[in-house]
């Protein structure tokens, strides 16, 4: 194990997120591909603070900490958005949420 | 017990019967009314041992509140002649009126609330008496002009008492003002908020260090102010008369021990810092003269018992600040307490008749039978005596103080003065009880408001089918002990005590007979000059003022003095509002709409590129990261 392949890995998951954001219009579809780009920097986050010479570790890990953190809340509340979303609409196609445009 | 557990106790029992009264027993009047009566008891207990029962040397009972900068602030209470004399009178009649109004306002339907606000306003008029120093001093200040309001406008229904309360706040507001800004520069001054320091300081033979004549003249005047708008001094009066619309108790209450007693009290607190200044004191003595003698004027045309009992109580603060301003302490505070006994009394024979015959004009009420409450008129006359000045009633001793503290080179034509207002003095108040209790219905006085006119918010129900019509016990008995007052209060004995607690023995002044002649003189004129107008079998009851058509009707309006500020000052504000007004609507809030309209607009033009589509929304985000990343890898 090296460190290319964990990038390589967390390029490959970050990729798919963003485009799982871009092309699916399922809200809850998009909602996992934002998980797999945070993950993805997670991961990034790991590797380097194991496979780079760093000063003090902790401090990627507690990083990564933060993510999940902040990860678990924006899906509690991105949940609670779709739901409203559904509730009004009976569909949770992004397509149809277009009250911003000008 | 302790003097501090007794100064505690007199100062907190009001406050906690207000509290308590006005929060859970608002609406159960009886309860809320025996809570006010226990503390105004407790207060009155207190304040009466604690003056019959002096310290030799000043106490001072105070709790920490803070500490800033150095100085230290404390709540609680000075003891010393002065305050103590002030709190003893503040208790007696304030229990007087709390066991009067158990009466005049049985039916009322705010009679828990009415309650609740008397022990507020004692309360307050305790604590700012026995203030130690001067930031509780002027929080208790204004919370006795704060309860004036609230018992002034306490039928808030009616319009003519709103504006009357607001009048009262607004006008001793003024006043306040000048007030504050004496304050402050005095402690800038001394750097002390302590008041007995600050009298020690200015006691001291000389200026204080550091301070100039004319800054003491400043200081004087600016604490003045506070002064003329609290104790209704010219041209600071106007709100005095027309808070007569309150219930008549407050009216007892306000008039004789706390709100305009407060202003005496305030300029015999700091008296050697005014003794400092002797220009300003003559400028006082004038304003004070002045007031004596156009309110005294006022008081002989009008019919309403109220507003004369208003008018003299203007003319006797006068006199008040008469005596401290010729320089006796004693004479001032004296006058202060008698005044505060036969004026309390004097109002509430006037609510007892108010209550009986729904009117307050004073043909009316003789011609309805005045005279026949008996006990009522007793106290009439006991109050009226002591306000004229017939010798051995209380108001005769004090006002030969005054005149007596008035003697020496200058002041000849401030003598002159007082004589003159103490002369029409006696006549205003026998032509009030001749017409009271000399009823002519062939007379030519007019009556300006029949009997059962003010049923409507005076209480009205009258059990007495039979026999002469009778205040109830409750009012009653007040009447009668505060009559005692009036007729004793003014005594020797009782000048010469309070000289003494005061540590003024020496200005308690012993006239010859001699030199009681003129006084007493002049009182008896214008007691024969009423007897004429209107006491005799054939006396027109018109009085002198009615031969003069244009005086009477100046007097009527009060010298026009309320129609000049109206026309000028209130125009003047008003019309300065009224910019103001156009300022804020057109220009502030139309400036703030245009804003809001541009806002709008550019928003409106920028939303065109918006699409509203997500996945367009995260390519732009993407790309632009894309670009500003490769441009910071490339350098």
């Amino acid at each position: 194990m090296n460190l290319e392949s964990f990038v390589l890995l967390s390029l490959v998951l970050f990729t798919l997120g963003l485009y799982a954001v871009m092309a699916r219009r399922n809200l809850i579809a998009i909602l996992i591909g934002i998980e797999l780009m945070l993950n993805a920097a997670s991961l990034n986050f790991m590797a380097f603070n194991r496979f780079l010479p760093v000063e003090d570790p902790t401090v990627g890990q507690l990083f990564v900490l933060f993510i999940i953190g902040l990860a678990a809340a924006e899906v509690a509340i991105a949940l609670s958005i779709i739901l409203v979303v559904y509730r009004e609409r009976k569909r949770i196609d992004v397509d149809d949420i277009t009250e911003l445009k000008g | 017990m302790s003097h501090a557990n007794l100064a505690v106790a007199t100062l907190l029992a009001p406050l906690i019967a207000f509290f308590v009264a006005l929060v859970f027993f608002r609406k159960k009047h009886d309860v809320a009314a025996g809570i006010a009566i226990l503390g105004g008891l407790v207060s009155l207990v207190g304040s009466v041992w604690l003056l019959l029962d002096p310290a030799p040397a000043p106490e001072l009972i105070t709790a920490p509140w803070f500490e800033v900068g150095g100085i230290k602030l404390a709540f609680g209470a000075l003891l010393d002649g002065r305050t103590l004399l002030m709190g003893a009178v503040v208790g007696l009649i304030t229990m007087c009126v709390l066991v009067y109004s158990l009466g005049y306002m049985k039916h009322d339907p705010g009679k828990g609330r009415f309650f609740a606000f008397l022990g507020l306003f004692e309360w307050a008029m305790l604590s700012f008496s026995y203030a130690p120093n001067l930031l509780q001093g002027f929080i208790f200040w204004e919370l006795v002009g704060l309860a004036s309001f609230l018992l002034i406008g306490f039928w808030y229904e009616k319009p003519s008492a709103v504006a009357a309360a607001k009048k009262a706040f607004i006008m001793t507001r003024i006043g306040d003002v000048g007030m504050f800004v004496g304050l402050i520069l005095l402690f800038g001054d001394v750097h002390t908020l302590d008041i007995l320091e600050i009298g020690n300081i200015f006691a001291a033979p000389g200026l204080p260090e550091g301070v100039s004549a004319g800054r003491v003249e400043l200081l004087a005047g600016l604490l003045f102010l506070g002064v003329m708008g609290k104790s209704a001094q010219f041209p600071l009066h106007t709100w005095l008369p027309d808070a007569m619309e309150g219930p008549t108790p407050v009216s007892a209450l306000l008039h004789s021990a706390t709100m305009v007693a407060a202003g005496v009290f305030l300029f015999a607190r700091f008296h050697e810092l005014f003794l400092d200044a002797p220009t300003m004191m003559t400028i006082i003595l004038a304003i004070a003269v002045f007031t004596a003698l156009i309110s005294s004027t006022m008081a002989m045309a009008a019919n309403d018992m109220k507003k004369i009992l208003a008018f003299s109580s203007i003319s006797q603060l006068g006199f008040m600040i008469i005596g401290l301003a010729a320089g006796s302490l004693f004479a001032g505070l004296f006058h202060l307490m008698t005044h505060a006994l036969f004026k309390a009394l004097l109002f509430l024979t006037a609510g007892a008749y108010i209550h009986e015959f729904g009117t307050n004009d004073i043909v009316a009420i003789g011609r309805a039978g005045g005279r026949k409450m008996r006990v009522t008129t007793l106290g009439l006359f006991a109050g009226g005596f002591a306000l004229a000045g017939v010798p051995i009633f209380a108001g005769f001793w004090s006002k030969e103080v005054i005149l007596g503290a008035l003697h020496g080179p200058g002041a000849e034509v401030f003598l002159i003065g007082a004589y003159a207002a103490a002369f029409m003095t006696a006549y205003y108040t026998f032509r009030m009880i001749f017409l009271i209790v000399l009823p002519n219905t062939d007379s030519k006085a007019i009556v300006e408001e029949p009997a059962g006119s003010q049923g409507g918010h005076g209480p009205a129900d009258h059990g007495h089918a039979h026999g002469a019509p009778k205040a109830p016990g409750t009012m009653r008995a007040p009447i009668l002990v505060l009559s005692i007052g009036a007729v004793i209060a003014g005594l020797p004995f009782f000048g010469d005590a309070v000289a003494g607690l005061l540590g003024r023995p020496h200005e308690a002044h012993h006239a010859a007979i001699t030199e009681m002649i003129l006084p007493v003189a002049i009182v008896l004129a214008g007691v024969a000059l009423a007897w004429l107008d209107f006491g005799g079998k054939k006396a027109p009851q018109r009085g002198i003022v009615a031969w003069f058509p244009p005086l009477e009707r100046a007097l009527k309006n009060r010298w026009y003095i309320d129609a000049f500020y109206r026309k000028t000052i209130i125009r003047f504000v008003n019309a300065f509002a009224a910019l103001m007004y156009g300022a804020e609507t057109r220009g502030f809030d139309g400036a703030g709409d245009a804003l809001g309209r541009g806002t709008m607009k550019v928003g409106v033009s920028t939303a065109k590129s918006h699409t509203g589509r997500l996945p367009i929304f995260v390519g732009t985000a993407v790309a632009v990261l894309a670009i500003v990343s490769l441009s910071i890898a490339l350098g």
